[in-house]
C-alpha cells in the first residue's frame, strides 16, 4: 500500500527529480493506517468489575513511550541508512513467540529485545514457578537454540517474581 | 564572498590529505630518524581480530563479591552451596546440548528456506553471511549415510572418534581409504586409544567432570582398529611406527611398545623426540627396582644423544615425572636435581609440569622438610606469565598449596603463590572444579592456623561464598580460628551460613559452634549477645523442624541428633535475659522439654550450667522451667540438683535456705497440700537427688537413669 501512495505522489508531482530522490524518506514517514488506531491501539478497556490486572508497562499507553516507559525493541534498523528492517520485525516476533512457548506460563512482562553490533539481548520477568534448576536448563537450552536460529550470540537478561501479583501495577 | 571562503577550505582539505599521505608512508616504512615535522608515528603493529577486546577484558578485574558470570544475576538464580553451583552449571549446558541436538536433529530446518512456494525446491540457505561454521548443524553419520574421504578428513580434524571410525567401515576399511588418510587416521586413534574424547564446546561438564585420575595401568587397545590400520599398511612410513610406539607408551603398554621399537631399530627407522619422550614416560614398568630404573633411564637418554636427537621440555617433565612415580628418597632426588641442572645447561626451562613432579618427588608428607618451594615461586614470578603446556600443568597449583599447608606450614609462601596464581590469566591454570576446591581448601587452612586473625577474616570475606565453599572440615577450623580470635559476631554469622552451605544438618559442626558460641559469650558486646541468642534459638528451631518433616516424607536416613551438651548450651545462652517475657524463655523451654524426653545425645558435659539456667528462671519468676531444669538434673543424678532444688526453692518461696531445707525434710503430704506444684516438682527433685528415689514413684526414676546410661555409652562409641 505504501508503494501505491508513493506512485501517487510521484505521479502527481511533476518535479520527478526531487520526489525520486526522497522517496526513500517519504517510505518510512507516511503513514497509512487508519487513524482509530490513534484512539484505540495499545490501550486497555476498562472491564465492568475493574478487575483487569495491567503491568506498569501495559497501563501507559502508547503516546507516554520514552516518557514514562520506553521501547519493547531497541535497534538501529528504522534510523536513516537502517538496515534489515523487516527481518528485524519479523525475528523480534519470533523471539517473543518463542520466549512465552518455551518459559510457558512464565513470562510475565513484555519480551524486551535489545540489539548491539551482532549481539542480542532479551529480557524479561519471570515467574518463580519452576526450581532454579530447571530454570537454568531452559536459560541454556534458548540461548543456544535462538543463537543457533538468528546465527548470533543471544544473551538472556532474566529477573524472577514471587508471583504475577508482583508486576501488576492497577486493576481497570 | 563565496570565494573567500571556499578557498581556505580547500586548502585545509588539501593539508589533511598531504598528511594523510605522510601518514600512510610513515607506516609503510617505520622512520628511525625524526620527520621534518618532528613526528615519527610508531610502526604499525599487527593485531588480530580480538585483540582490542582482549586489552578491554584485561582491564577489569574479577568481583569476588558477585558469583561467577556463568550464574544468572538474580537472586533466586545465585547458587549459595557447592552441589547448588555445580547443578545449576551443569542444568545450563544440560539445555545447550538439547538445543544442540535439535539443531542437528532437525538441520534441514536450519539450513533451508521453509518459506519457498510448496512446490519449489528449497533452496539452501544460511541465515548469516559469510556461513557461521559455530552455529551451522553438525552433521550426523550413521551405517546408512553416503560418506566420502571429504567426511573421513572432516571428522579427522575435528577428532570425531566414533564418526571416523563408522565412516572408516563404511568406506570400505583398511582397503578403501588412501594411505595418507590412514596414518591421519591412525594418529588419531593412538593418541585418544580409539576413545571419544570429552567434546571442548561442553566446558561445564569438563569442569564438574567427577576428578579420574589417569590409572597407571595398561589401558591400550590390543589388536583394536589402531593394530589393524598399522598391519595393513604397506610401507610402514616412520611417521606410523611413531605413532603406534607413542599410543602404546601413553596408556602403559610399556613391553610393546618397547618391541616396537626394537624393531624400528633394527629397520634403522629413525624416531622422533616424542616417542623417546613417551618411552622415557614409561621405562619404569619394564623394570623392577629404582637403581635398574634409573640406569634405563639413563641409556635412553644416551641413546638420544647417540641418535643425534635433541631434547625438550617434555623430555625434561617425561624424565621428572618417571623418577616420582618411582617413590622417594636420597637417589632419585639427587638424579632429578642433575637432570634439572643439565637440561638447565640445554636452555631448557624447567615447566610447571616438572615443578609439579620435583614437589612430589621432595615434598613427602612424612618426610624431612625441604624447602624448594620458595625457589621455584622465586623462578616463576619473574616470568611475565606463565603458559600451559602440558595436561600435568593445572596439577601445579595445588600441590604447591598442599606443600605450603601440610609440609611447611607457611602463610607468607601461600600468599605468594596465591598472588601468583592471581597474575594475569594464570588462574585458568587452577584446573577444574575439584581442584579449585582443594587448592582453596588448603589455602584456608593454613591461613587459619597461622596466619594473622584479621588477615584470615579479609582472606575468607573475599573468598566465601562465591570463589570458594568451606567444605565441613575447613568449615570447623574456620570456627576454630574465629573461637579463638573472640569474634562473636561472625559466630553468629557463621550459623546462617552453615544454612546455605547445607552444612546445618550436620551435628558435630553444630555442637562444635555452639562450643565456640558459649565460649565467646561472656565477653561480648550486648548487641552482639543479642544475635547470638537469637542464632542459638533459630538452631534449636532448626532442629525441631525435622521430625515433623520426617513424618511427612519418611525420611530414610536418620536424622543426627543434637548432643545434650549442645542443647544445654543454647538453653545457657537464651537464658541470658532479665525480661520475663522475652521470647527466648519459649526456646529454654522447648529445649528443656527435649532433653528430658531424652531427644539429645548424651547427659550435659556442664551440669552447672543448668543449675545456673534454674536459679535464674527462679529468680525471673519462670518457676515451671526452673522445676523442670533442677528435674531434669536429678533424674540424671548429677550431685548438683540437690543444692539448685534448695536455692530455687528458697527463691520461689521467699525464704532463707536453712527454712527451706527444714521444710523439705518433713514428710510428703504436708508438702503436697501447702505448695504449689511447680514447687512441688522441685521438691521432688530434691529427694530424688538426695535420696537416689523419688517421693511418690520409684520405676520412673530407674527407667529414666538406665536410659541416660544407655545413651551415654552409646555417646561414648
Amino acid at each position: 500500500m505504501n508503494s501505491s501512495i508513493i506512485k501517487v505522489a510521484q505521479s502527481s508531482f511533476t518535479t520527478t527529480g526531487i520526489i525520486a530522490k526522497c522517496s526513500p524518506v517519504l517510505a518510512s514517514q507516511l503513514h497509512t493506517s487508519a487513524p482509530l488506531c490513534r484512539v484505540v491501539s495499545g490501550k486497555y478497556r476498562i472491564t465492568k468489575k475493574r478487575d483487569k490486572p495491567l503491568t506498569y508497562e501495559m497501563a501507559n499507553p502508547p503516546h507516554y513511550i520514552a516518557h514514562r516507559k520506553s521501547w519493547n525493541s531497541w535497534n538501529t534498523s528504522t534510523l536513516q541508512g537502517g538496515l534489515r528492517r523487516s527481518e528485524t520485525a519479523l525475528e523480534d516476533e519470533f523471539i517473543r513467540r518463542f520466549m512465552t512457548g518455551t518459559w510457558h506460563g512464565l513470562v510475565c512482562s513484555e519480551v524486551i529485545i535489545k540489539r548491539q553490533f551482532n549481539h542480542i539481548r532479551v529480557a524479561a520477568i519471570i515467574r518463580r514457578a519452576v526450581s532454579p534448576t530447571k530454570m537454568y536448563f531452559l536459560l541454556g537450552y534458548t540461548e543456544e537454540l535462538l543463537a543457533n536460529w538468528l546465527q548470533c550470540p543471544v544473551t538472556l537478561e532474566l529477573q524472577t517474581v514471587d508471583s504475577f501479583k508482583d508486576v501488576v501495577f492497577k486493576y481497570i | 564572498m563565496y570565494s573567500s571562503v571556499i578557498v581556505p577550505r580547500q586548502w585545509t582539505r588539501f593539508t589533511c590529505l598531504c598528511r594523510s599521505l605522510t601518514s600512510v608512508e610513515g607506516q609503510k616504512l617505520p622512520q628511525n630518524s625524526k620527520s621534518s615535522d618532528g613526528i615519527s608515528p610508531p610502526p604499525r603493529k599487527p593485531r588480530g581480530p580480538t585483540d582490542l577486546l582482549q586489552a578491554l577484558a584485561a582491564t577489569v578485574g574479577t568481583d569476588p563479591t558477585a558469583a561467577h558470570y556463568k550464574y544468572h544475576d538474580d537472586p533466586y538464580l545465585i547458587p549459595l552451596s557447592n552441589f547448588r553451583k555445580r547443578s545449576y552449571a551443569l542444568s545450563a549446558e544440560a539445555g545447550r546440548k538439547a538445543a544442540a541436538w535439535i539443531r542437528d536433529e532437525h538441520s534441514n530446518l536450519f539450513t533451508t528456506r521453509e518459506w519457498d512456494p510448496p512446490t519449489k525446491n528449497k533452496t539452501p540457505y544460511f541465515n548469516a553471511d559469510p556461513r557461521i561454521e559455530a552455529f551451522a548443524p553438525k552433521p550426523i553419520y550413521n551405517d546408512a549415510s553416503k560418506v566420502t574421504e571429504q567426511d573421513l578428513k572432516y571428522t579427522i580434524q575435528n577428532a570425531l572418534i566414533d564418526d571416523s571410525i563408522t565412516i572408516f567401515q563404511l568406506l570400505g576399511g583398511t582397503s578403501g581409504v588412501s594411505e595418507e588418510l590412514k596414518l591421519q587416521l591412525l594418529q588419531l586413534l593412538c593418541f585418544y586409544n580409539e576413545k571419544e574424547p570429552e567434546s571442548m564446546e561442553w566446558l561445564e561438564e569438563r569442569w564438574f567432570a567427577a576428578n579420574t585420575r589417569d590409572r597407571q595401568a595398561a589401558t591400550w587397545r590390543l589388536g583394536g582398529l589402531a593394530d589393524q590400520i598399522f598391519e595393513s599398511m604397506d610401507p610402514k612410513t616412520p611417521e606410523a611406527y611413531c605413532a603406534m610406539i607413542q599410543g602404546m607408551a601413553k596408556y602403559y603398554q610399556a613391553e610393546r611398545a618397547h618391541m616396537l621399537t626394537m624393531e624400528v631399530k633394527e629397520k634403522g627407522i629413525p624416531l622422533s623426540t616424542g616417542v623417546y619422550n613417551s618411552l622415557i614416560g614409561c621405562v619404569g614398568f619394564l623394570r623392577e627396582g629404582t637403581t635398574l630404573r634409573v640406569e634405563a633411564l639413563r641409556s635412553l637418554l644416551a641413546e638420544m644423544h647417540e641418535q643425534g636427537i635433541s631434547p625438550n621440555d617434555e623430555t625434561l617433565s617425561a624424565c621428572l615425572r618417571s623418577l616420582s612415580a618411582w617413590g622417594g628418597g636420597k637417589i632419585l632426588q639427587q638424579m632429578a636435581l642433575s637432570i634439572v641442572a643439565e637440561f638447565r645447561r640445554l636452555d631448557i626451562q624447567p615447566g610447571l609440569a616438572a615443578y609439579y613432579y620435583l614437589l612430589c618427588l621432595f615434598c613427602k608428607e612424612r618426610g624431612p622438610r625441604f624447602d624448594i618451594l620458595s625457589t621455584i615461586i622465586n623462578e616463576l614470578e619473574q616470568k611475565e606469565h606463565l603458559e600451559a603446556k602440558e595436561p600435568a600443568d593445572t596439577n601445579f597449583f595445588i600441590t604447591a598449596m598442599g606443600v605450603c599447608s601440610d609440609h611447611l606450614q607457611n602463610i607468607t609462601m601461600a600468599e605468594r603463590l596465591h598472588a601468583l596464581l592471581m597474575k594475569g590469566d594464570n588462574y585458568k591454570l587452577v584446573g577444574d572444579a575439584y581442584k579449585e576446591s582443594i587448592y582453596y581448601r588448603h589455602y584456608v587452612t593454613v591461613a587459619c592456623r597461622h596466619a594473622s586473625f584479621e588477615k584470615t577474616l579479609e582472606l575468607l570475606d573475599t573468598l566465601v561464598p562465591n570463589v570458594y565453599v568451606p567444605e565441613p572440615s575447613v568449615m570447623e577450623e574456620i570456627i576454630k580460628t574465629l573461637e579463638v580470635g573472640g569474634a562473636g559476631d561472625r559466630l553468629a554469622q557463621a550459623w546462617s551460613q552453615l544454612v546455605v552451605f547445607g552444612h546445618s544438618k550436620r551435628a558435630r559442626l553444630v555442637e562444635r559452634l555452639l562450643d565456640a558460641m558459649v565460649n565467646t559469650y561472656p565477653g561480648q558486646e550486648e548487641e552482639v549477645k543479642s544475635k547470638m541468642r537469637a542464632a542459638a534459638a533459630d538452631m534449636l528451631s532448626f532442629g525441631q523442624m525435622t521430625p515433623e518433616e520426617k513424618e511427612m516424607k519418611d525420611i530414610r536416613s536418620p536424622v543426627q541428633k543434637l548432643s545434650a551438651t549442645a542443647v544445654c548450651n543454647i538453653i545457657e545462652m537464651c537464658s541470658d535475659t532479665q525480661d520475663k517475657a522475652d521470647p527466648l524463655w519459649k526456646s529454654v523451654e522447648v529445649a528443656l522439654q527435649r532433653l528430658r524426653k531424652e531427644e539429645a545425645a548424651g547427659v550435659p558435659a556442664r551440669p552447672q550450667a543448668l543449675a545456673d539456667v534454674a536459679k535464674k528462671a527462679a529468680a525471673v519468676g519462670l518457676p515451671g522451667i526452673a522445676a523442670t531444669a533442677v528435674t531434669y538434673l536429678a533424674e540424671c543424678g548429677f550431685e548438683e540438683a540437690m543444692a539448685a532444688s534448695v536455692h530455687v526453692l528458697g527463691t520461689m518461696l521467699n525464704r532463707p535456705e536453712q527454712e527451706v531445707e527444714e521444710l523439705l525434710s518433713q514428710g510428703q503430704s504436708a508438702l503436697v497440700s501447702s505448695l504449689h506444684p511447680a514447687a512441688m516438682a522441685v521438691a521432688e527433685a530434691y529427694s530424688l537427688a538426695k535420696t537416689g528415689g523419688p517421693i511418690i514413684q520409684e520405676s520412673e526414676r530407674t527407667s529414666s537413669s538406665s536410659d541416660s546410661d544407655s545413651d551415654s555409652s552409646s555417646d561414648d562409641e
